[in-house]
């Protein structure tokens, strides 16, 4: 840093620090607000009367005795079992992100070294499946889902879910390969290693921080959704999503609502703790680079 | 240790012809240079060679068996790549012993070897650095360590000093000489730079697009080009070239008469000879021409004249003194003259 750089007018300081405090409000806001709202009651929190009441809790202080509760987490958690889709989201999550991220390693490697033509053109398809609408295919899915019998179960969105994402994990990651020089492989081949060892041994070390950002982005995916899960899956197998819209539709039963709000506030706080754990890994794969030999 | 054989090696993509029938025998502990211009086909030679890349046609020797269908891992060769190959995420000491352990060499042994290499690459004091907090000849020295550590059968280098600043290649390439005659391991290696080829080799092997132009020692092929794409590639600054007529052994070009020349054959004929076997004389010489320029390199002076469509130089002493456009002569005696065919460029037999 220079010291010209440094010497800028008191005024533009002050100006973009404001601004970026303003822009850390309006970005925190919703969060922020939903959060505090989960620990009161829905006449709170939905309050026609008066909006500070969301803030205040005059009705839950009535009703509990306190400007907090835990109704809404009690209610969601143990009465509507959102324990359940929790369970549900993680073993679709972590099945998705595992065999998406195994077949598009593997496929992104191949590509990524295969010198033909039709490379290009494998990519471009996966690309056109991936810009596509998830409705329009998961659509197509549900008669033969039904008549196979298979509707409604786990591995079954687990499998359509890897399809939707998996055009993206292979693009990804075959950039990523195509960043990390070829003389690696050989140099590897000609100390001894097969194939197979060459991509175990000396290109998925160099590739970690490109795996964990693909492996973000193919959680989130899967984390997210809700047009496949939605679909596809019973009233007991459903993921998180699905459960949390399942609380906001059914207005009829007073404080139901805020067993919605309490489950998005508990379906945030894991992605949080992920970014933290994975941050230096998900920056170094976003700018790439750090795969230079 | 061992005889490395090429018996008539193609490789052809499609219709391309990438290397045409390579036919040669490399003795053991032999050092070998391929050179050439790039796309002349000698990296795909040594890449064949390796594995790395399959033989169309012909057969790879490798002591005493063909290779051509083994793995890169089975034929026992180590290859130094031009920009490393070094794996990023490792130290040094385990760069090194890469190799080792992928072959399953007993653990106990490994400390040893790889500290032998070390001692021979001489990167003792960096052992436990990343290849990123490397200079780039010690990564490249790195990546010779990592090659000797196992004894192999054959080295093979592919342009390793291309990435080198000019003053470390000097160095660098009195290492690689140095490890090798130490080692006594047949190496073949690829350049385009014609002096890491005569410093380096015991035989050179010149090659233009994918065809052998001449297979010689250094001298051999500096004194005996074969033909006009070999006299012009070997040498600093390379072989003058000039075209013109041959009749009754006397050379007639534009501003150029030699006379003495071997009488047997006449017609077009290229004249080449060495800058620095010509000298410039005050009388009449075989060269009487307008001066095109005259540059100082510091231990002699180099003349230029533009004689036909070539450019011809010679070097004086430093101290010589001309003005561009004056009349220089210069003394060109038939012994240091080279007869090149001009319609196909091979040597003419004197």
């Amino acid at each position: 840093m220079s010291n010209l750089a440094n010497k800028k007018p008191p005024s533009l300081v002050a100006l973009s620090t404001v601004f970026v405090l303003f822009w850390l409000v309006v970005a925190a806001f919703p969060f922020l607000w939903t959060m505090w709202g989960s620990f009161k009651v829905e006449g709170d929190f939905f309050s026609r009367a008066d909006w500070m009441n969301a803030i205040t809790g005059p009705v839950t202080e009535r009703q509990h005795g306190g400007p907090f509760t835990l109704d809404g987490y009690r209610g969601a958690w143990i009465e509507q079992e959102f324990w359940r889709a929790v369970l549900n989201t993680g073993i679709v999550v972590f099945f998705t992100v595992v065999i998406s991220l195994t077949l598009g390693t593997l496929g992104g490697y191949a590509l990524a070294r295969s010198g033909f033509k039709y490379t290009f053109w494998l990519l471009m398809a996966a690309l056109v499946f991936r810009a596509m609408p998830h409705v329009t295919l998961v659509s197509g899915y549900l008669l033969p889902f039904f008549q196979m019998n298979i509707w409604g179960y786990l591995p079954t969105t687990i499998i359509v879910l890897v399809a939707i994402n998996q055009p993206f994990t292979l693009w990804m990651l075959h950039s990523f390969f195509l960043s990390i020089p070829k003389d690696l492989d050989e140099a590897a081949m000609v100390d001894g290693c097969t194939r197979f060892q060459a991509f175990r041994l000396a290109i998925i070390p160099v590739m970690w921080p490109g795996v964990v950002t693909t492996g973000l982005f193919s959680f989130l995916l899967a984390y997210n959704d809700f047009t496949v899960t939605s679909m596809l899956l019973t009233q007991e197998n459903a993921t998180m999503i699905p459960k949390i819209n399942s609380f906001l539709g059914s207005t009829q039963e007073e404080g139901k609502v805020m067993y919605a709000v309490a489950a998005v506030v508990s379906a945030i706080v894991p992605l949080f703790v992920l970014i933290l754990f994975f941050q230096r890994q998900i920056v170094s794969g976003l700018t790439a680079g750090a795969v230079k030999g | 240790m061992a005889r490395l054989q090429l018996k008539n090696v193609n490789k052809r993509w499609g219709s391309f012809v990438g290397v045409d029938n390579f036919d040669l025998d490399i003795a053991d502990q032999e050092f070998l240079v391929l050179l050439g211009p790039s796309g002349c086909g000698k990296s795909t030679t040594m890449r064949m060679i390796a594995g790395l890349e399959d033989v169309t046609d012909g057969e790879i020797w490798l002591g005493d068996r063909v290779v051509n269908n083994l793995e890169p891992k089975d034929r026992d060769i180590s290859m130094v790549f031009q920009s490393y190959g070094l794996y990023p995420n490792l130290s040094v000491y385990e760069n090194i012993r890469f190799p080792l352990r992928v072959r399953k060499v007993p653990k106990e042994q490994h400390h040893e070897m790889v500290m032998k290499a070390i001692d021979m690459v001489e990167l003792n004091d960096f052992m436990d650095r990343r290849p990123a907090e490397l200079s780039g000849g010690q990564r490249q020295r790195v990546a010779l360590g990592r090659a000797i550590v196992r004894k192999p059968t054959v080295f093979l280098m592919d342009e390793p000093l291309s990435n080198l600043d000019a003053k470390l290649r000097v160095s660098t390439r009195a290492q690689i000489k140095n490890l090798q005659s130490k080692l006594k391991t047949t190496t073949v290696y690829v350049t385009h730079d014609q002096i890491e080829a005569m410093t380096l080799a015991d035989r050179v092997v010149v090659m233009n697009k994918g065809k052998i132009q001449q297979v010689g020692t250094p001298t051999d092929i500096y004194d005996n080009p074969a033909n006009t794409f070999v006299a012009s590639f070997i040498g600093s600054p390379a072989m003058n070239l000039v075209e013109g007529r041959l009749e009754n052994g006397v050379f007639q070009g534009d501003g150029i008469r030699v006379e003495g020349l071997p009488a047997g054959s006449s017609g077009n004929v290229t004249l080449g000879f060495r800058a620095e076997d010509a000298e410039i004389v005050d009388g009449a010489g075989e060269i009487s021409a307008p001066m095109y320029s005259i540059e100082l390199l510091g231990e002699a002076s180099m003349i230029t004249w533009r004689l036909g469509g070539s450019l011809v130089s010679i070097k004086t002493n430093k101290e010589y003194r001309a003005e561009i456009g004056d009349t220089v002569n210069a003394r060109i005696p038939a012994g240091i003259c080279h007869l090149f065919d001009t319609a196909s460029g091979e040597r003419i037999a004197q």
